[in-house]
């Protein structure tokens, strides 16, 4: 690496210097297009010092040229990055990609094929202190937990193998950041889950700030600090993983991070309950409290500025949803909770299941159920919906 | 040493060669005849005198061959020996040679041009790349057999004849125009690559006109002539009776008699009529080039090859005939005075291009 | 050589499945001076032949020039020569890639040393192969013989990169085509042939480019084509102004072929990225099919191979070779290795350049230099020669019939061999290993070395292999550039064809041919071995 603290005894990660304070990653106004087509429009982020964060985005959104901008492949059209509180890139100026301390672990490992797995992890440490190479070389392998591998070839390893070589390999120079392109994408659905959680404890046990590009959500909100939204050119959102799901800035984020349902509805009067003031949308379900105030959700403060009567589209998560059989529940149910409507499909899971109801206005919503009550198709059932909602003016309405 | 020598020699010359062209003919020819001995009594046998004094006149020149250098290397090696002048040979094609000549102009490192025919040595002589040679030098050479300008000399001649078995051809042609009779029809040989045939033609066109050698060539296409890689396999084929007659020059004949006795070998040759077009005689010579720093040097190798000792080489080496004066043809061979070819400007023989695309036109050239 | 192959259409709207050659294209694709300048520089020595051909070529004013092209024989020899190459280029296309198929995808026996020996007939030069038939049959001579010679010589350059090529293919795309109910035969035109175009495409260029230059063959088989009228005019028309415009034509076609080719080799070039290499195909049984596979097999061997050493090593037999000099064939064959050893590097290097721009820096003025090195390989050898006679008493005296400048001569002629090997070699390994480098820390030129060249490796050897061997067999260059007291194989076979004796000529084409033929089987088999070792992860 060209710059000194490329070998700093014991590991220590380079960001701590610049104190908790200073994010590890800024970018800034982030613009890039290819031909009119136009991939990044004003991307801002913050990723903090020895934080996991996890960039989400649709297939082709962008995130790869994110990536690929902050690692210096590619410049931006316009906007800034900041990486330890140093600019690196500047419209189309900049630092150049070896300069900028940045480790990259692409989708598919890309190793380099005609060297061994020492000297693979070796590349980017300073060539001339061998003893030191070594050292830092079996510490970074026994982090990714392939002590003993040194002498083996790229392609006499397994691809989850593969793949925790190119993390070491970029973790190996104490990057400012690390970037994790797609990175279990190509592992089969088995082996992703044991590689990610080795992947994340080593990241996390050798301190880095790492950032991970990926379209996968259940990836994206198991293992990241924060979620940062990408979509249609621009973060969306960025918070806790919880928050990201449960309070969605916008309709198309809370559709995009899980499965949604989504009603008609309109805004009602606020009415106090207790000492909060409680705002509710009716939809086909009923009444439903939006998500209270006190969250870090600025929807909230926005409905209050809305007038009642505001057409307002309406998130239900399909877990929110309960179902009760008509002829068991119904009477016990208060009339106005909930809506009635007839089973029209189901998928079996296993540990869950999803049933297809169309209720009476017609509109049909799914609910993830537990496999032990399952209505049958056609069984007519009352549905309504546990917790808050999140809801948005409709752009039709 | 030999270097030093070298850097010596070509300083003491660069005055003289460049007071040379700043002077007109008389003193060129004067000026080398005077510091190089040999040239001005022209005898063979004297050549031996600048190496027995030793250093002035041991140098080093270049030369350019498109003869064959496992014919020039021997003599040249002998040169060596007698006057202490090493030569560096570069082989080549004549004709290519020339190119490459025309393309240096006055930065060529060649000092002399030694060609397989007048053509070449023709080209290079226009294009005032040659020096005059001194007449002293030259005039032991027949006029008709060296440039009228004194710009280059023939070292050696070469005749065409007709090759013949004497069972197949017991009667053989002696005119080219006998050659049409029916009778030999597919029976005859030619090397249409070969350069010597394609100098016939030239010769023909000259001496008959443009049509006369249309006709003669269109009535000869019509006897189906066989065509061979070249003269050796032509020759071959005549000895082993595959054809009654080849269209060659007269060494080969001589040559198979050398190397494998004249018991093995049935073909005669046939000299031609008197004048007729088919004997005739052209030249490989040698030029020096005008920017040559080693004038006298080079002059030294001109005088060399037509001394005794190159042409004895020449006639009974490649039984080619000696040009100078009083030197005899090898025995196997015909005195060249008794031979009466054509009569010919060998200047004339540079229009082959033209041959060509008669000789393609015709049929006779490519497929 | 195209404009990019990633069309703007076709990749940003992805940018996370086509990012390299998509984004390369587009913002950072500025190349580094130490790639740009070189490249340059090596495109403007390859083309430096073109000086001399203008500045001949209008000695004697445009109206010669006109003259001599407005006339019916001109376009007679446009025809012919034209035709010739699209025969040989034809022939040479359908030899090669069936042989490559055999070797890679069939089931044939013995093909791992028919791997190798299909492209031994590169160590035989033309000249030697068309006179080993046409001194046995004379009848041969003409259009149909010189086909046949120059195909044989010249159909591993379609062979070699086809083979390379068919190893590469990913056979699931055979497996999933014939499943969507594709004829076997259906698969193999419409989908492999048009996979491995690009290979083809770039030999087949080679080959047409090749059969322009080629004198050997068609001076021998008497065949008139632009060579053969271009050497006329320096042998027997003492004009060299005319060869230079009738060779400003050749340059003309070579323009319009390399444009051809670059639109024949189609978008399907482009840069790998991915890592390993797909596996190796399961091989197709022949079945009864194998007596034609074998008849062809002996068929090409026999033809250009058996043949022409047989007659060679019949020279060498019947002629009595007691005054063969061992000593200066061994000389001879030292000159010439060492020779073939510096030109093979000194190529490569030069090469290199270009071809890292032509595989990563894609833009109109990166095709301009690649295709620059090509133009002037459809030249026949002593225009070259003459050529650098030109340039080198005017600009570099001091090296003029020196060493350096024998090898800038072959750099000048072999170039384009260099270039598409290594070009082709550079695409095939990942942007993105490169990209990973850069961000370990690792300067740009210093990715070269640690990166693209060890990866590259194998083409590399195999370009500088294409090169040794082509300066072993090189002569009109040698014969005019080289130091007086230098001789090579080919020169010392010339010096004793040239007079007919082949008892000493048949010692230097045994040689010439043998150790011609290390270099080659070295070629051929750098192409497997890659594959192996990549495909067994």
């Amino acid at each position: 690496m060209a710059d000194p603290t490329g070998m700093q005894p014991g590991g220590m990660q380079p960001g701590d210097s610049a104190g908790a304070t200073s994010p590890a990653l800024e970018i800034r106004g982030v613009t890039k297009s290819f031909g009119h087509h136009l991939v990044l429009a004003g991307v801002d982020l913050v990723v903090p010092a020895r934080s996991v964060t996890a960039v989400l985005g649709p297939s082709g959104g962008g995130k790869t040229t994110l990536l690929r901008i902050v690692a210096g492949f590619d410049h931006p059209d316009s906007g800034t990055v900041t990486i330890d509180g140093e600019i690196v890139a500047h419209g189309a100026g900049g630092r150049a990609p070896e300069e900028r301390r940045v480790g990259v672990v692409p989708q598919e490992g890309a190793l380099f094929p005609h060297l061994s797995v020492a000297g693979n992890v070796g590349f980017g440490l300073r060539r001339h202190d061998r003893r030191a190479r070594e050292a830092r070389v079996a510490e970074v392998l026994e982090l990714v937990g392939l002590s003993g591998t040194e002498r083996k070839r790229p392609h006499e390893l397994s691809g989850g193998m593969q793949h925790r070589v190119a993390l070491a390999r970029a973790l190996a120079p104490h990057p400012a950041i690390v970037m994790l392109d797609e990175p279990f994408s190509s592992l089969d659905a088995g082996l992703r889950a044991h590689v990610r959680a080795e992947v994340l404890d080593a990241l996390r046990a050798s301190g880095a700030t790492a950032v991970i590009v990926t379209h996968d959500q259940l990836e994206a909100l198991s293992i990241a600090d924060q979620v940062a939204v990408l979509l249609d050119g621009r973060i969306a959102q960025v918070a806790t993983p919880s928050e990201v799901y449960r309070f969605p800035t916008t309709l198309a984020v809370g559709t995009f991070v899980g499965e949604a349902v989504v009603l008609r509805g309109e805004l009602l009067r606020a009415s106090a309950s207790g000492a909060e003031m409680v705002i509710r949308a009716r939809c086909a379900l009923g009444d439903l409290p939006i998500s209270p105030v006190g969250t870090s959700s600025a929807q909230h403060e926005h409905h209050e500025h809305l007038a009642p009567g505001t057409v307002l589209d309406v998130l239900v998560r399909p877990e929110q949803l309960i179902l009760s059989s008509h002829r068991d529940g119904a009477e016990r149910a208060e009339p106005a909770e909930g809506a009635e409507g007839v089973v029209i499909g189901r998928q079996y899971y296993g540990h869950d299941a999803v049933v297809s109801v169309r209720l009476r206005s017609g509109a049909v919503v799914t609910a993830r159920l537990q496999t032990t009550l399952l209505p049958d198709t056609g069984d007519t059932v009352r549905v309504r919906a546990a917790g808050s909602v999140a809801a948005f003016p409709s752009r039709e309405g | 040493m030999r270097s030093v020598a070298a850097l010596l020699a070509s300083a003491t010359f660069v005055a003289c060669s460049s007071g040379e062209s700043a002077s007109s003919g008389p003193s060129d020819t004067g000026g080398p005849s005077d510091t190089g001995g040999p040239s001005d009594t022209g005898g063979p046998s004297d050549t031996g005198g600048p190496s027995d004094t030793g250093a002035p006149s041991a140098g080093e020149i270049t030369v350019y061959s498109g003869r064959s250098l496992e014919l020039v290397e021997p003599i040249i090696d002998q040169f060596t020996e007698e006057t202490g002048i090493s030569v560096g040979l570069r082989g080549g094609d004549s004709g290519e040679l020339a190119a490459q000549l025309l393309t240096e102009g006055d930065a060529s490192p060649a000092d002399v041009f030694f060609s397989q025919d007048a053509g070449a040595l023709g080209a290079v002589g226009d294009a005032g790349l040659f020096a005059t040679l001194p007449d002293d030098l030259v005039s032991v050479v027949p006029a008709e057999l060296r440039s009228t300008e004194n710009l280059w000399v023939g070292t050696s001649g070469r005749v065409r004849v007709f090759v013949i078995n004497p069972e197949l051809a017991p009667d053989p042609p002696t005119t080219i125009d006998e050659l049409l009779d029916p009778r030999w029809k597919g029976a005859i040989g030619f090397a249409p690559n070969n350069a010597s045939w394609q100098s016939f033609v030239t010769g023909l066109r000259v001496l008959r006109g443009e049509d006369g050698a249309r006709t003669w060539l269109e009535g000869f296409a019509a006897q189906d002539p066989v065509p061979f890689e070249n003269n050796v396999a032509v020759r071959d084929a005549v000895n082993d009776s595959e054809i009654a007659i080849g269209l060659v020059n007269h060494y080969y004949l001589y040559e198979k008699i050398a190397t494998e006795g004249a018991d093995a070998v049935t073909a005669v040759n046939q000299f031609l009529s008197a004048g007729d077009p088919g004997g005739l005689l052209n030249v490989a010579g040698v030029g020096v080039l005008a920017s040559s720093k080693n004038t006298d040097e080079a002059l030294q190798l001109v005088a060399f090859l037509l001394g005794e000792t190159a042409q004895r080489y020449f006639a009974d080496e490649t039984f080619e005939y000696p040009v100078a004066r009083g030197i005899a043809a090898s025995p196997l061979a015909p005195a060249l005075d008794t031979l009466e070819p054509p009569t010919i400007d060998l200047a004339d023989l540079d229009s082959i291009a033209e041959t060509q695309e008669l000789l393609a036109d015709v049929g006779l050239l490519t497929r | 050589m195209t404009a990019p192959v990633m069309a703007p259409d076709s990749a940003p709207a992805e940018a996370s499945v086509a990012p390299a050659g998509a984004d390369a294209f587009r913002g950072r694709n500025r190349p580094p001076w130490f790639v740009l300048i070189p490249s340059t520089a090596a495109a403007l020595v390859a083309v430096a032949p073109i000086w001399y051909l203008v500045d001949r070529a209008i000695e004697r004013g445009w109206g010669e020039v006109a003259d001599e092209l407005w006339r019916d024989s001109t376009r007679d020899l446009i025809v012919r020569s034209v035709g010739l190459a699209v025969a040989v280029t034809a022939s040479s296309v359908a030899v090669g890639v069936t042989a490559a198929w055999l070797v890679v995808r069939s089931d044939l026996a013995a093909r791992r040393v028919l791997g190798v020996v299909f492209a031994l007939p590169l160590a035989i030069p033309s000249y030697l192969a068309a006179f080993a038939w046409v001194s046995w049959r004379p009848g041969l001579a003409g259009f149909g013989g010189a086909t046949l010679v120059l195909t044989s010589v010249s159909y591993p350059f379609v062979y070699l990169p086809a083979a390379a090529a068919l190893r590469q293919l990913d056979p699931a795309q055979e497996e999933v085509a014939r499943s969507l109910g594709r004829r076997r035969l259906d698969v193999a035109t419409r989908l492999t042939l048009r996979q491995i175009r690009p290979a083809i495409s770039a030999g087949a260029l080679l080959v047409a480019l090749y059969v322009l230059s080629d004198f050997g063959a068609v001076a021998a088989m008497r065949y008139e084509v632009f060579t053969w009228v271009i050497y006329g005019a320096y042998r027997a028309g003492f004009n060299p102004s005319r060869a230079a415009i009738l060779a400003s034509v050749l340059v003309v076609v070579a323009m319009v072929l390399v444009v051809l080719e670059a639109k024949a080799r189609g978008r399907a070039a482009q840069s790998r990225l991915g890592g390993g290499a797909a596996r190796t195909g399961t091989s197709v049984s022949l079945g009864r099919g194998s007596v034609l596979a074998w008849t062809f097999v002996i068929a090409v061997i026999g033809v250009a191979i058996v043949f022409p050493v047989v007659r060679v090593l019949q020279w060498v037999a019947t002629f009595e070779s007691t005054d063969v000099v061992w000593s200066d064939v061994g000389r001879a064959l030292t000159s010439t290795v060492s020779l073939a050893v510096v030109a093979g590097l000194t190529t490569v290097l030069i090469a290199l350049p270009v071809g890292i721009l032509a595989a990563r820096h894609r833009s109109r003025t990166s095709a301009a230099i690649e295709g620059a090195t090509y133009v002037t390989h459809a030249l026949p050898g002593i225009v070259v020669a003459i050529s650098l006679v030109f340039i080198g008493v005017r600009l570099l005296r001091p090296i003029y019939q020196e060493t350096p400048l024998l090898l800038l001569g072959y750099v000048v002629l072999f170039l384009p061999l260099a270039v598409g090997s290594v070009r082709s070699s550079i695409e095939q390994s990942s942007v993105r290993v490169e990209e990973v480098a850069r961000s370990l820390g690792c300067r740009p030129m210093s990715v070269v070395w640690r990166v693209t060249v060890p990866l590259a490796a194998p083409g590399l050897a195999a370009s500088g292999a294409l090169v040794m061997l082509s300066t072993m067999k090189e002569l009109p260059v040698t014969l005019i550039l080289r130091p007086t007291e230098t001789n090579t194989l080919a020169t010392e076979l010339w010096r004793f064809t040239s007079v007919s004796d082949y008892a000493n000529a048949g010692p230097y084409a045994l040689a010439l041919v043998v150790f011609a033929a290390i270099p080659t089987a070295l070629l051929s088999m750098a192409g497997s071995t890659r594959t192996q070792e990549s495909s067994r992860g």
